[in-house]
C-alpha cells in the first residue's frame, strides 16, 4: 500500500460537506435506539436485531460504503486529478490497495461506533445476547466488501452511484427476498450471516441465510476479487481528453 | 530505462480512432532531445497523440516508444524518467501548493522530497505561494505549480499539454525561460499549443498536426516560412475599385484580383510585399485606400494550407 496515497484519499474524503451528510446518517441508528431505550422498552432482542438490520445494514452501511467507495478514486478520474497518481512510478496495486484503505476505514469509523452504540443502548437492562457485537463485526466485514466492490463499480463506469443504488435497493433489498440463491451475491446477507454466527438469539431473529463461516469466506473472495479488478481495469484505463 | 540514445520518442504508425471516428491517422514521427511543438488548431488530435505518448490512451494501431520502451500500460518504468503537466486544470484544491509538489516527490520515491520539493518551487517561482491552498490560486499559479509537480523528480522526458493556458505574459517568458533551460541540459521536451507564436517562440522542432494527420515537421523555421509563403487573400475597399483593380494586377506580388460590386478581393504569395505595396499603389493612382483586411488569417486555414499544399 502506498501511504502518501493513503493519507491524501482520508483528506479528500474527510474534507467535504458530504461528510457532515454521512455523519447524519451514521447517527440514525444511534439517535433511533436512545428514543427507544427513553420508551417502553418492549422486547429488546427483536427491536434491536430488527433495527440494526434495516436501518444499519440495509441502509447506513451500504449508502456510506457506497458514497466513500466511489468517490476514493472515481472523483479523481471524473475532475481528471488521478492523472497526478497514475503518472508516476507507483505500481496499480499500491493505487488500489491504498484508495481502498482510505475509503473502508472512513467508512468503518462512521458506522462500525454507531452500530456498537446502538447495538448497546438499546439492549441496554437486559442480557445482550450478542447482538452489539454480533452486528457490530458483521458490519466491520462489510464495510470491506462494499468498499472493495463500490471502488471496483467506480472503474467500470461513470455511473457508479446509480449502479451501486440499483445493486442495494433493487438487488440485495428486493431479489434476496425473492430467491434464496441470491443470497450468495448479496454482501448484506453476509453482513446478517456473521453477525448471527456471534448472536445468540435465532436465526429468524435476524433473517440470515448464509452460516457465519460461509458469509467470511465469501466477505474475504469478493473484497479481494473486487481488489484484483480494479487493479486489472487501472491497468487498462483510459483517461478521455478534454480538447 | 536509459535515454542516452538521439531517438528518444519513436511514434510509429500511430492511428488512434473513437468508434468511427479517427481521431489520429497513421502518424510516424521520432524526436530527440530538445523542445518539440506540436501544433494544430484545437480538436486537431494534439492531445490524444500526447495522450498515447503518456501511456494514458491505447493506440488503435502502430507504436509508441519512450526511451526504446513501450509506453502502454508501462507507466511505472516510463515515469521514472518523465513528467507529464495535464491540460486539465484540476488539482487538490484543499492541499498547499508546497504539499502538492512534495506528495509528487513521495510518489516518485526521492530520497530527500523535501529538497526536491523546493528546488521544483523555485524553478517556476512560487515559494511564495506555497503555503497558499491551490483551490485559491489563479489559472496561471496552477499551470506553474503542476511543471513544479512534473519537474520535481528531475525527468529526462517532459510531456506538456497546452503548458501556457492562462499564464501572464510574464509567467509564459520564465516558464519558456525553464523549458530552454531543461533542453539545454540535454532533456526531451514535448508540448502541445493551438498558439502559433507559443510554438514559434520556443519549439526549435515543429509537428503540425491537422485533422489527426501530421501536416508538417520539423524546423520551425522551414514550415514557418511554408506558412508565410502560401498565397493570402487580401479584401481591399477604395475610390475607385476597379481603376485600383487593373493597377494592382501589374504588381509581381498580386496573383489574382476580382472585383465585387463593393470591394476587392486580391490574392497574393507574398504577404508582407504586398502590404506594403497596396497603400503605395494608391497613393500613386490618387485613390483613396478604405480597407486592406487579411482574410484568411485564422490558424485553421494556414494548416489547411499546409494538408492541402
Amino acid at each position: 500500500m502506498n501511504f502518501a496515497i493513503f493519507r491524501l484519499t482520508v483528506r479528500e474524503l474527510t474534507g467535504q460537506r458530504r461528510m457532515l451528510l454521512m455523519l447524519l446518517l451514521a447517527a440514525v441508528p444511534v439517535l433511533l435506539s436512545i428514543i427507544y431505550s427513553l420508551g417502553d422498552k418492549i422486547d429488546h432482542p427483536d427491536w434491536t436485531a430488527g433495527m440494526l438490520t434495516t436501518v444499519v445494514v440495509t441502509v447506513v452501511l451500504p449508502l456510506i460504503c457506497l458514497i466513500l467507495g466511489t468517490s476514493a478514486l472515481g472523483s479523481e478520474i471524473e475532475d481528471g486529478t488521478v492523472v497526478y497518481i497514475l503518472a508516476k512510478p507507483v505500481p496499480r496495486l499500491q493505487i488500489v490497495t491504498a484508495k481502498f484503505a482510505a475509503a473502508a476505514l472512513v467508512s468503518a469509523v462512521l458506522v462500525v461506533p454507531a452500530t456498537a452504540i446502538s447495538g448497546v443502548v438499546s439492549m441496554s437492562g437486559v442480557p445482550a445476547e450478542g447482538l452489539a457485537a454480533g452486528f457490530t463485526l458483521g458490519v466491520a466485514f462489510g464495510v470491506l466488501a462494499y468498499t472493495a466492490l463500490f471502488l471496483l463499480l467506480s472503474l467500470v463506469t461513470s455511473r457508479a452511484l446509480l449502479f451501486g443504488l440499483v445493486y442495494v435497493f433493487v438487488w440485495e433489498g428486493l431479489l434476496t427476498n425473492l430467491f434464496d440463491a441470491v443470497a450468495y451475491v448479496s454482501i448484506r446477507q453476509y453482513c446478517l450471516g456473521i453477525a448471527d454466527a456471534v448472536a445468540t438469539v435465532g436465526p429468524e431473529d435476524l433473517d440470515a441465510d448464509l452460516a457465519g463461516g460461509v458469509a467470511l469466506a465469501l466477505v474475504v473472495v469478493v473484497t479481494i476479487a473486487a481488489l484484483y479488478f480494479a487493479t486489472r481495469r487501472l491497468e487498462t484505463l483510459e483517461l478521455s481528453e478534454s480538447e | 530505462m536509459s535515454v542516452e540514445t538521439a531517438t528518444v520518442i519513436e511514434v510509429t504508425n500511430v492511428s488512434r480512432w473513437y468508434g468511427n471516428v479517427v481521431a489520429v491517422n497513421d502518424v510516424t514521427f521520432s524526436l530527440g532531445p530538445g523542445i518539440t511543438g506540436l501544433l494544430g488548431p484545437n480538436g486537431a488530435g494534439k492531445s490524444t497523440i500526447l495522450h498515447m505518448l503518456a501511456g494514458f490512451l491505447k493506440p488503435s494501431a502502430g507504436s509508441v516508444q519512450i526511451a526504446g520502451e513501450p509506453v502502454w500500460r508501462n507507466s511505472e518504468r516510463l515515469y521514472r524518467s518523465a513528467g507529464l503537466v495535464p491540460e486539465r486544470e484540476a488539482v487538490y484544491g484543499f492541499m498547499t501548493g508546497y504539499e502538492f509538489v512534495f506528495l509528487n516527490a513521495q510518489l516518485h520515491g526521492l530520497a530527500d522530497p523535501v529538497e526536491a520539493t523546493r528546488r521544483a518551487l523555485s524553478a517556476v517561482g512560487m515559494e511564495h505561494a506555497e503555503k497558499r491552498k491551490l483551490g485559491g490560486y489563479s489559472k496561471g499559479m496552477k499551470q506553474r505549480i503542476k511543471i513544479a509537480s512534473a519537474i520535481v523528480h528531475d525527468p529526462q522526458v517532459l510531456l506538456l499539454d497546452e503548458p501556457f493556458n492562462g499564464t501572464d505574459p510574464g509567467q509564459r517568458l520564465e516558464m519558456m525561460e525553464l523549458l530552454r533551460q531543461m533542453a539545454a541540459d540535454g532533456k526531451t521536451i514535448v508540448f502541445s499549443s493551438h498558439i502559433l507564436e507559443e510554438v514559434e517562440r520556443l519549439a526549435e522542432q515543429v509537428l503540425v498536426i491537422v485533422a489527426g494527420r501530421l501536416a508538417a515537421s520539423g524546423d520551425f523555421r522551414a514550415i514557418r516560412k511554408l506558412m508565410t509563403d502560401r498565397p493570402h487573400v487580401f479584401t481591399l475597399a477604395s475610390s475607385d475599385n476597379r481603376r485600383f483593380a487593373q493597377a494592382l494586377v501589374g504588381d509581381e506580388s498580386v496573383i489574382a484580383v476580382e472585383l465585387g460590386k463593393n470591394d476587392l478581393t486580391v490574392r497574393t504569395a507574398q504577404f508582407s510585399e504586398f502590404v506594403r505595396v497596396a497603400p503605395r499603389i494608391a497613393k500613386e493612382q490618387q485613390i483613396t485606400l478604405r480597407e486592406l483586411i487579411p482574410t484568411d488569417e485564422s490558424l485553421e486555414s494556414v494548416f489547411s494550407y499546409l494538408v492541402n499544399r
